[in-house]
């Protein structure tokens, strides 16, 4: 039992170690990948403030992944009401359809958006990465909204209806508000999908419309600019705060539970 | 119109889009690949041809079966020890492990391939051990197979943990217990009781890791080594370097055709639904 704690502690010092490096890195002097730093200053985060090869990147992904979400939203959010409430000739096929983005490798639909979008003449276009991302994103938004629309209560829908609500006012009044956490977390899960897709976005985006993953790649394979690690700690530090802040705010909500049960 | 009608132009209107737009967007440029495999400019299957009789090519191909066995097994292995502890200790320790695991899930590959770029780096901490452990002077480790192996273990390993932890956590822990209690030895229960019942994990976990690294191409081309090319690491040059699109659909179509096969067997055996479930 010991020794398999140990082995435990050691594989979460393997998950956790990896992740720390890239934070003093980011504060280090060296112009070239050397840890540990040999001295400490901001410099490159002011430098990554002020080059526009990072911030177009930055902005085009943020630009990209919105537009994403929002289409993938709009597609998927009808047909899951259709695929869950519905039984009908063809529903395996669509449903198959629908997965089929999360099955096929990315570099195979890669070489597929290549030619493809070549012949439609928006290759290197956010339009082009915004389409290809779409139909990478509806696998997962689609499991996301089709699982929350199956924990939705009809009889909430069918009290409406009851009282005289039309099935449009029901919809708009009953069904929206209480699913629209899941579609959120949906949309959300869509955004970052695209937000974090580098395979794609690296043969299809193009100089023009180069997203952050593929300026990444970039950087890393071609010019071993330092900035990359300013980059890395930002993106680090947004997950960090994800995925702490639950936990501080319940830590916070507790502190302020017990601050009124003593007042 | 009738309501059997109405009915089923409200299906058609719900559904047309996105069965509209996947075929647009997603089935149309996959049939291209397949496509552009066997044309050049008139039927062929030259592109095959080539792949099948050049040794280049079964060697990538192997490796890559190679290489993702090893990053499943690895992970596996690793994995398995903190799920369990996990489940077994609960608490903080859990909620603290679960954390950092899902931090390490949520960071960026690019960030985290980056990272080890920098721990096997030249001027980095892993080749310093080991020249300070006498091993002088310490061998070169970014893009070599042994960098890129090891990257991929601690990308895909968060997908292993989620997958085993899901499934244990639904263990009734007083199973093991009674087994116990009968008078089996600890790793007696382990083997015949926990292990048997966490196996849909370990499948789903493996299945997941497998495949994920069957396609794998920002961490191979980044850290690997460039002799030792995995396979979608072959595709991207293909259509990067030597513009050969007709053997790079043939190599995406025989890549496809491996991970689908992979699925298949999950499915006739498991069941794709519970994969993502």
């Amino acid at each position: 039992m010991q020794i398999v704690l140990i082995l435990a502690l050691l594989v979460a010092l393997f998950v956790l170690g990896p992740l720390l490096v890239v934070v003093p890195m980011s504060f280090s002097t060296a112009n070239s990948f050397e840890f540990p730093p040999p001295d400490y200053w901001l410099g490159y985060y002011r430098a990554f403030f002020n080059d526009e090869r990072w911030l177009t990147p930055v902005v085009n992904s943020i630009g990209i992944g919105l537009a994403t979400m929002l289409l993938t939203m709009l597609l998927v959010i009808p047909a899951s009401f259709a695929m869950v409430r519905r039984r009908f000739m063809g529903r395996g096929a669509i449903n198959l359809l629908l997965m089929m983005p999360m099955i096929v490798p990315h570099i195979v639909m890669a070489l597929g958006y290549y030619t493809y979008f070549s012949q439609l003449r928006i290759i290197h276009s956010p339009l082009g990465v915004v389409l290809a991302h779409t139909c990478l994103s509806v696998p997962v938004c689609y499991l996301i909204i089709a699982a929350s629309l199956k924990g939705f209560d009809r009889n909430l829908e069918r009290a409406a209806m009851n009282l005289g609500a039309s099935p449009l006012r029901t919809f708009w009044e009953i069904t929206f508000p209480v699913l629209r956490p899941g579609f959120l977390v949906g949309g959300l899960f869509a955004f970052i999908h695209s937000f974090d897709e580098a395979v794609v976005a690296i043969f299809i985006s193009g100089q023009a419309a180069s997203t952050l993953p593929r300026k990444m790649f970039d950087s890393i394979r071609i010019e071993a600019d330092p900035i990359i690690s300013v980059v890395s700690t930002l993106l680090f530090a947004v997950v960090l705060l994800a995925v702490l802040s639950p936990l501080a705010w319940r830590a916070i909500m507790k502190a302020h539970g017990s601050l009124k049960a003593t007042a | 119109m009738t309501a059997v009608q109405n009915e089923k132009a409200l299906l058609w209107l719900l559904l047309l889009p996105v069965v509209g737009f996947l075929a647009v967007f997603f089935l149309i440029p996959l049939g291209q690949v397949l496509y552009f495999s066997v044309m050049d400019p008139g039927f062929t299957l030259k592109h095959y041809a080539a792949f099948m009789t050049d040794a280049f090519y079964w060697k990538v191909l192997f490796g890559t079966f190679q290489t993702a066995a090893l990053v499943t097994a690895l992970s596996l292995l690793m994995a398995y020890p903190l799920a369990y502890m996990v489940v077994k200790l609960g608490g903080a320790f859990a909620t603290t492990i679960l954390l950092i695991v899902t931090m390490s899930f949520w960071t960026s590959f690019l960030v985290r391939t980056f990272a080890w770029m920098v721990i096997l780096g030249n001027n980095g901490p892993f080749r310093a051990a080991m020249e300070m452990l006498g091993v002088v002077p310490a061998p070169q480790l970014l893009f070599t197979r042994f960098s890129s192996t090891l990257a991929m273990v601690h990308l895909l390993i968060p997908f292993m943990v989620l997958a085993l932890y899901s499934v244990m956590k639904k263990i009734d822990p007083n199973l093991t217990r009674a087994a116990r209690s009968l008078g089996a030895s600890p790793f007696d229960a382990f083997r015949r009781i926990f292990l048997p019942l966490s196996a849909p994990g370990i499948v789903n976990g493996c299945t997941l890791v497998f495949i994920m690294c069957l396609g794998f191409y920002v961490t191979p081309v980044l850290l690997g080594s460039p002799r030792e090319q995995m396979i979608a690491g072959l595709i991207g040059q293909q259509i990067e370097e030597f513009l050969e699109f007709g053997e790079a659909s043939a190599t995406s179509v025989i890549l496809l055709a491996v991970t689908l096969s992979v699925f298949a067997l999950y499915n006739r055996f498991v069941g794709l639904d519970k994969l993502w479930g």
